[in-house]
């Protein structure tokens, strides 16, 4: 598998949730500035739970494996 | 009829529901073998393996342990959000790895994974062995935890005891009968449920306790922000030691746990193809953002019913207190079925590891290895509830530890099959001393050890031990 995911570059999108769940704690770990009503903290996570299906999204979009499984060549 | 009436009838109904679409699942198997009843005959398209997956996430914790965190301490239990959604990133590449090498070696569990990787049938029995130690207290918080459910809704009617009997009983049935596909079905009914259920609660309580102006959100939030801001940033109101340290260990260890937990691998394996593993890492987040009503609701709770004595029922005090009698029992079923669905799962895996690594292995019994995981499944089962029964506290003192332990199998399950060179005594010697560190720190008090989870220390003994001894061993050998 790590030999071949030279050849699945957009795979690096999967650090993604990573970078929004993790990474980002020390900048977001606020209450204020309150935004849609929602503390900044409680706003970030739901944004960060939308934006993880995205990620992936971008990761298999740019798959080769994954654009064979959607040809019908499910391996 | 009185409101307990109702809401029993409601949720006696839906249990013969239950076992009923079970025996449905079973009629539409096409065989009668141990693949088919643990991992669904391999057969199991996106949708299903979809709605398992979902159903095995959202666990009657949702309901009742993370609201509890919610009232109790506050956004810390967001966590469990941040590794599942970590975690379907870490399966868009895991999940298919391990779904090609049991298909090729007509493999069933992990146990039987590693008992193939390393050629060695009694590491693939160890493994079973340890990973059941670790399942059994999360049966048991799932009795528990519908125990609880069955006592609230019924108005006090129903003791927890016979909530904990018919729990194991409709899991057993439904389990025993049916198998891994059944689970799924039952996932399906359950999927509908916890999100009518929910949403129909998250936009009730905030109404009724909180006025209507914009659904009593507005107001709610006002008043967190206002009166409670410890409970909006981590680490939380009066917690243990839950900061960003813990938050983030937390979050990486469970990412990765969680696609080696024998439950997620059991969903893996049913899959009809790699593809449609690939297509739910998409779909599969999606689901989380369920998570955030009661932890919202529970965050409600302490403005409520402040000084609760259980903090679990923060979200089921408020279900019991403001909704009718026949929304109630809905929302009953719905957490009795989040019971239910991961209780039969891990039970089932429990069960097809004992069954084809254990007693199995033995080949005078090669042959009779899914009525022995039957078997096994009915024994587990009733020895979780006979623990709920006799000596509580033995298990909610091992489900403290139970991801830190499962972590431990990474290297030898996940590690194994990505590299060539591990050697047999590298993954046992690793996998003894990662499991001695994590219980050295866990039972000497030091978890978290300076802010950081103690599987996480305990992972790097492990996996270092492992390089060290396989490298070690196999340099020797050329």
């Amino acid at each position: 598998m790590l030999r071949r995911l030279r050849e699945r570059v957009s795979v690096v999108w999967l650090v993604g949730p990573f970078v929004l769940y993790v990474g980002a704690l020390p900048f977001v770990n606020r209450v204020h500035p309150i935004v849609l009503g929602l503390p900044f903290f409680l706003f970030w996570m739901l944004l960060a739970t939308v934006l993880t299906p995205v990620t992936i999204a971008l990761a298999a979009l740019g798959d080769p494996r994954f654009k064979r499984d959607r040809e019908g060549d499910a391996q | 009829m009185s409101d307990a009436a109702i809401a029993l009838g409601i949720f006696a109904f839906f249990m013969l529901v239950t076992v009923g679409l079970g025996v449905l699942a079973l009629r539409r198997s096409a065989s009668r073998s141990l693949t088919d009843w643990s991992v669904g005959g391999r057969s199991l398209g996106t949708a299903l393996v979809w709605v398992l997956m979902a159903g095995e996430s959202y666990t009657s914790f949702s309901y009742l342990g993370a609201a509890g965190w919610g009232y109790g301490y506050g956004v810390p239990v967001l966590y469990v959000v941040a590794y599942l959604g970590c975690g379907y990133a870490v399966g868009y590449l895991v999940g298919p790895l391990l779904w090609r090498y049991a298909r090729d070696h007509d493999c069933v569990t992990i146990s039987d994974m590693v008992a193939h990787r390393f050629r060695t049938p009694v590491l693939g029995a160890a493994v079973a062995v340890f990973a059941t130690v670790f399942l059994l207290p999360y049966i048991q918080l799932q009795l528990t935890g519908m125990g609880v459910v069955v006592s609230t809704i019924s108005y006090g009617r129903v003791s927890l005891d016979w909530g904990y009997a018919v729990a194991f009983l409709v899991t057993t049935a439904f389990v025993v009968v049916s198998g891994l596909r059944g689970s799924a079905w039952v996932s399906l009914l359950k999927d509908v449920l916890v999100i009518l259920t929910l949403l129909t609660v998250a936009v009730w309580i905030p109404v009724h306790f909180f006025g209507s102006g914009g659904l009593g959100y507005p107001h709610l939030l006002h008043r967190m922000v206002a009166e409670k801001p410890e409970w909006l940033t981590l680490p939380g109101h009066d917690s243990p030691g839950l900061g960003m340290g813990w938050f983030a260990s937390t979050t990486l260890l469970s990412a990765f746990t969680i696609t080696v937990f024998p439950t997620t691998v059991a969903g893996y394996l049913g899959a009809k193809n790699a593809g449609a593993l690939r297509r739910n890492a998409i779909y599969l987040p999606f689901y989380q953002v369920l998570l955030f009503i009661p932890l919202l609701l529970g965050m409600a709770a302490a403005f409520v019913v402040p000084n609760l004595k259980d903090s679990n029922l923060a979200l089921f005090r408020m279900v019991v207190d403001a909704l009718p009698a026949w929304l109630v029992g809905l929302t009953g079923v719905a957490a009795a079925l989040s019971s239910i669905v991961p209780m039969g799962v891990f039970m089932l895996v429990i069960g097809t590891m004992w069954g084809r690594s254990v007693l199995g292995a033995s080949p005078r019994l090669a042959d009779r290895q899914k009525g022995l995981s039957q078997l096994v499944v009915v024994i587990a089962g009733a020895a979780a509830l006979l623990l709920t029964y006799t000596s509580p506290n033995t298990l909610v003192r091992l489900s403290v530890v139970s991801y830190e332990g499962m972590a431990q199998l990474l290297p030898v399950v996940l590690g194994g099959l990505l590299w060539r060179g591990m050697t047999r005594a590298g993954a046992v010697a690793g996998l003894a001393a990662g499991t001695a560190v994590m219980l050295a720190l866990v039972l000497s008090g030091n978890d978290p050890l300076w802010g950081c989870n103690a599987g996480v220390p305990a992972l790097a003994v492990n996996a270092v031990v492992n390089l060290a001894v396989s490298t070690a061993r196999w340099r020797r050998a050329d």
